[in-house]
């Protein structure tokens, strides 16, 4: 109103003509700014999906070479160890049909006894690789207890565990992928870090469950495992994640304030693992 | 010509609404569907209730239903609870000048005041729905959509008649026929706008419509 008072009859007509040809500039200028704005939004959205779908991509990769090697090695200890074993029985079980002579017989017997015995642990040491019986009979905490003790045992580094709060235990197939997890770890450690020693905790914190590790050798902090997952390397690593994702776990790389020892964390939502066992 | 043209165009919309009334259903275009019924029928009424009622009432009352409907129509469009309250807010604050203006009998026929407060509010609006919009991620592309194109026949309407509305009062019959014509395209501009959202194809809220986007 008070610019309708100030404007003289003269200027009606320039504030008029300026007034709307600037709405309408301004007007348009919102349009296409809009529109130009979202299509940049949905190409930054489309980009971080495709990027999304590469790093999917690289797991799914990653795990498909896993099992093949994993197979491979199975097939290996089968054909390399456990063929030849069955292979030297057949020939002393066929010794029997040739020599008649009974304490040679049971010279070839016994022998044939003992590397059947020999393939029987082997086949045995293959299984348990593959599942571990006290993972399956005892669960999470005595596995992993077990395993550290053979590492040990074995005098090559000081490896302890401790679960603070494992009352309850986790579904088999989720103990099985936490395992695992673990395991890749460890061997990781074992291979890489020239740790001295390893030490495992478990607790529990409301309803997330954690994991930690600590060694004192060579590790690697969450930027190297981000780097590793996109690079074509680190197989161990892109396995690690792709397990955690089946269980909507975390896994986070870092090296302690003391900058002494390097903790790998895994984190996992109870209640996500109580949905997985819904859906099952 | 022109305001011939202008007032058939106003037939347009309420044509291809009816034609396409399955793609329009259940989008909140009703609303624009009995504004534009209400546009066609204000001429006719203007002349013939013109000798007995003064036109200033005509053009009031057509302004007041005007701005309930496209209240209406932004009301039902937002969908953030705390948007929902300010078309209702605003109709409360564009009543009261309105009213106001209504008792205060004008020589003029046309009813500048309440006309641009009017034009201020729906810009309002269409900016805040147009936000809104933006920000659904179940909307890919805005244009895709039926109420985009009802928006921008809005903007581009009430901002180019925003100035003409504020000054008619003070312009002469003279001034007022040449300028005119200003209202009269962007109604025609307008109503092709409804055309063109009544005729496209009903936008399906997606979440994944952006897969099929092509930069």
């Amino acid at each position: 109103m008070i610019l309708l008072e100030v404007t003289s009859p003269g200027n009606v007509s320039l504030v008029l003509f300026f007034g709307t040809i600037g709405m309408l500039a301004l007007t348009i200028g919102l349009i296409v700014f809009i529109i130009f704005h979202q299509r940049k939004v949905i190409r930054y959205q489309q980009k971080l999906q495709r990027m999304e779908q590469d790093q999917q991509k690289l797991l799914l990769n990653a795990s498909i070479r896993l099992q093949e090697e994993e197979r491979q090695r199975i097939a290996a200890d089968l054909h390399d160890d456990a063929g030849p074993l069955l292979a030297t029985a057949r020939l002393y079980l066929n010794e029997n049909l040739v020599n008649l002579d009974k304490t040679t017989q049971l010279q070839s017997i016994y022998n044939a006894k003992q590397i059947i015995d020999d393939t029987i642990q082997l086949i045995r040491n293959i299984s348990h690789s593959l599942m571990p019986p006290t993972l399956k009979n005892f669960g999470l905490e005595s596995a992993v207890n077990d395993l550290f003790q053979k590492i040990s045992g074995s005098g090559s580094m000081n490896a302890s565990s401790r679960f603070h709060d494992y009352r309850e235990r986790l579904q088999a197939e989720n103990e099985l992928i936490i395992f695992r997890v673990i395991q890749e770890l460890v061997n990781n450690i074992l291979k890489h870090s020239n740790a001295s020693f390893i030490h495992l905790t478990q607790n529990t914190s409301g309803d997330k469950f954690f994991i930690r590790l600590h060694h004192d050798g060579r590790g690697i902090t969450q930027n190297d495992f981000n780097k590793l997952n996109k690079s074509n390397v680190g197989l161990g690593l892109k396995n690690i994640q792709s397990r955690l994702k089946v269980l909507h776990g975390k896994i986070f790389f870092e090296k302690d304030m003391s900058q002494t020892y390097y903790k790998v964390t895994i984190e996992l939502v109870k209640e996500e693992e109580d949905k997985l066992q819904e859906q099952d | 010509m022109l305001p011939r043209i202008a007032l058939l165009s106003e037939i347009l919309p309420i044509i291809f609404y009816l034609i396409f009334l399955k793609r329009n259903r259940g989008q909140g275009l009703w609303v624009i569907f009995l504004y534009c019924i209400l546009s066609f029928l204000t001429e006719p009424f203007y002349h013939i209730l013109g000798a007995n009622i003064p036109q200033y009432y005509v053009y009031s009352s057509f302004t007041i239903i005007e701005f309930t409907l496209f209240s209406l129509f932004f009301y039902t469009s937002l969908h953030e609870k705390k948007f929902k309250y300010i078309p209702l807010i605003c109709a409360v604050i564009f009543y009261v000048v309105a009213i106001t203006n209504f008792k205060k009998r004008s020589d003029n026929p046309f009813d500048s005041l309440p006309a641009s407060v009017e034009a201020i509010l729906v810009i309002s609006y269409c900016i805040l729905l147009l936000y809104e919009q933006m920000k659904d991620p179940t909307v890919g592309l805005v244009y895709n959509t039926k109420k985009f194109w009802v928006i921008i026949a809005f903007l581009l309407y009430f901002s180019a008649t925003l100035f003409l509305f504020l000054y008619t009062g003070t312009l002469s019959e003279e001034q007022r026929s040449s300028y005119w014509p200003i209202n009269n395209f962007f109604e025609i501009l307008k109503n092709i706008l409804f055309c063109v959202s009544f005729i496209m194809k009903k936008h399906y809220n997606n979440p994944y419509a952006m897969d099929n986007f092509e930069p």
